[in-house]
């Protein structure tokens, strides 16, 4: 187990710089996740810490101990990767104890732990199979396997999932998550996907064209993010954002003729453009012609929740309902939103107004 | 049902109309060698498509050296045995390493070193043949088997180099990165992860390296002049020197000549299988 620490981290490929100087720290048994869209440097920040890829600049240090100038086997660090990568000449015994065999490590203690993590990961009766007879989810558990054998200072993850279909990809979140717990070691994850990065971190990293956008827990990320990249990156579906006038003297920001309501705690922050967001179920139908009208285009029921696309002026607003509806596109509907959950962005830089 | 039935047959048809004349056309000089074997001296050139007394003893007169072209025939055997081997051996070491260091070390000039490979085919071999003669002849090589080893190493390497670069570009980079993790150096990842997972093609390109010097003629020819240094390959040619050339040992020395190279590659077929990283990576 170690904690793990990124110092200004920088990373260019050629003339091209990826990573623009990254410091966050890792604690001790964290669950980590690294999201972002794709070519944010995410997994180049992951490379750069498994020793696959050169710093640019900064230092990364696990433990105390300074690691940029180690070779990645000298890291003590595993890794588990999107495409599993399990040697396919060997047998999932033999891809769970190549490691130890790197390190001539005795028979016996070999064996014990090859039946250890097999136990752990379920794979006792595939010991002997080659990848190629595995199924998808079974490979993706040998290359967890493959890393639990070694009993690393630290897990990391390159978006292990995205290889699976959408089922077994749910299993297979809960499978790490609860694996994490068991065994409380260090991990890095990452991924592209904000559900598996709300549902499986301790502390999420929310990255964007090789910066931090912001650090923080799953729910603090949703009720709190820190500016308008983060407030429609994370929660699906995402955040509907309206552009607008805060009027000053008023409690609404008025955006193309249409009147959205604002809490007064953040009443100082009128005369400015916004940026108003308002997440789709924090908005519930008006029982009474009062509220924000707006015109039903879509009606989506999934069972437990319906999904409404709605038009609002020029915009055009997702909302969530818990249970069904009777309304229908076409319909005119008015909205009540949930002022305490309302969230403020400044025109310009786009952070978060408070 | 009738109409696919018929589609099918036709089909078939066609590739028969297309197969047999082929095979006939390749076979035809096979039994043509084979029918000069099993005939005496005499009837070998009778026009018959079967001897009228078949005889195994020009295969006696060849494996005991019964006449004066072929005195040094197993000597002779040998040599094609070895040098095939060694430059199959040393064909495929080379290009081993080289391959592994280009496409996988990624080493600096790889790409440079992989069009200098391709441009020595731009020169047919043959009008290398005199300055590898003048080369041979300064480093003294002359007339021993080392020459022709050198010669077929260098004609062969850079298309098993090519192909072998080709080979490994298809093996998943994952499997490196996974491997250095895992602990693995250099070393270990080419001998336990990239050997292991190349050994078709290695076949595929042992096999033709193997045959390409078994085969040769030219370069045989030219390097070794002394009766106890040339190849079958060359003894063979040496028959045609007279004018009554004994043709029923020529073709049965041809015929066990041929033999080898149909029984390594009947022997290595089944290692030239593709689909062993198969279950490596998701495609």
């Amino acid at each position: 187990m170690a904690s793990v620490s990124f110092r200004n981290i920088k990373k260019s490929f050629g003339k091209t710089d990826i990573i623009h100087g990254i410091s966050f720290d890792i604690r001790d048994g964290e669950f980590v996740v690294l999201v972002g869209p794709s070519g944010c440097g995410k997994s180049t920040l992951l490379r750069m810490l498994a020793g696959l890829e050169d710093i640019t600049g900064g230092d990364i240090v696990i433990d105390d101990t300074f690691v940029n100038d180690l070779e990645a086997k000298d890291r003590d660090i595993a890794m588990v990767f999107q495409s599993y990568a399990l040697y396919p000449h060997m047998t999932v015994r033999e891809n769970m104890g190549f490691s130890l065999r790197l390190r001539k490590a005795d028979t016996r203690v070999t064996q014990e732990r090859v039946a250890h993590a097999a136990r752990i990961l379920n794979l006792e009766a595939l010991l002997e199979r080659y990848p190629r007879e595995l199924s998808g989810g079974q490979r993706q558990r040998v290359a967890m396997g493959r890393a639990i054998v070694r009993d690393p200072k630290v897990f990391l993850f390159d978006e292990p999932l995205s290889n699976l279909d959408a089922k077994l990809r749910v299993a297979m979140r809960a499978e790490i998550k609860e694996l994490h717990q068991r065994l409380k070691t260090t991990t890095v994850y990452v991924t592209h996907d904000q559900i598996e990065a709300m549902t499986m971190a301790d502390r999420i990293v929310v990255m964007h064209d090789g910066i931090v956008e912001q650090i923080g827990t799953p729910l603090d990320l949703f009720d709190h993010p820190g500016n308008l990249f983060v407030a429609q990156f994370i929660g699906s579906p995402s955040m509907n954002v309206v552009r607008g006038e805060f009027k000053a003297g008023t409690n609404v920001v008025e955006s193309q003729g249409v009147q959205w309501p604002v809490p007064p705690n953040l009443a100082r922050h009128a005369g400015r453009s916004v940026h108003y967001g308002i997440r789709p179920s924090d908005m519930t139908l008006s029982a009474s012609a009062q509220g924000v009208p707006a015109q039903v285009v879509v009606v989506e029921p999934t069972g437990a929740e319906t999904e409404l696309l709605l038009q609002v002026g020029q915009a055009q607003l997702t909302m969530v309902l818990h249970g069904r509806t009777k309304v229908n596109p076409g319909d005119t509907v008015h909205l009540d939103i949930d002022v305490s959950k309302v969230h403020l962005f400044d025109g310009q830089s786009e952070q978060r107004l408070d | 049902m009738t109409k696919s039935l018929l589609k099918t047959v036709t089909t078939e048809a066609k590739l028969l109309l297309i197969g047999i004349p082929v095979l006939v056309w390749t076979l035809v000089p096979i039994y043509h060698m084979f029918l000069f074997a099993i005939s005496s001296k005499d009837s070998a050139t009778s026009g018959r498509l079967w001897p009228q007394e078949p005889t195994l003893q020009n295969f006696d007169f060849v494996f005991q050296q019964k006449h004066f072209y072929l005195d040094h025939f197993w000597i002779q055997m040998g040599n094609s045995l070895l040098i095939a081997l060694t430059v199959g051996f040393l064909t495929l070491l080379i290009a081993t390493c080289a391959a592994f260091a280009i496409s996988r070390l990624k080493v600096r000039g790889g790409r440079t070193v992989m069009n200098l490979a391709l441009f020595t085919y731009f020169i047919p071999a043959a009008f290398l043949a005199v300055p590898m003669y003048k080369t041979m002849g300064l480093y003294g090589l002359l007339n021993t088997q080392w020459s022709l080893i050198l010669a077929m190493v260098t004609i062969a390497s850079p298309y098993c180099i090519w192909v072998l670069k080709q080979a490994s570009d298809k093996l998943p980079f994952e499997l490196d990165e996974a491997a250095r993790m895992d602990g693995a150096s250099p070393l270990q990842l080419f001998f336990l992860v990239y050997l292991p997972l190349m050994v078709p093609s290695l076949v595929a390109v042992g096999t033709y390296s193997l045959l390409l010097a078994w085969n040769e003629y030219l370069y045989a020819f030219l390097l070794l002049s002394n009766d106890k240094s040339v190849t079958v390959a060359v003894a063979l040619g040496n028959f045609l020197s007279a004018d009554d050339s004994p043709w029923e040992l020529l073709m049965t020395t041809g015929l066990i000549y041929a033999l080898p190279p149909a029984a390594i590659y009947y022997t290595f077929k089944r290692y030239m299988v593709s689909g062993l990283t198969a279950g490596a990576v998701k495609s």
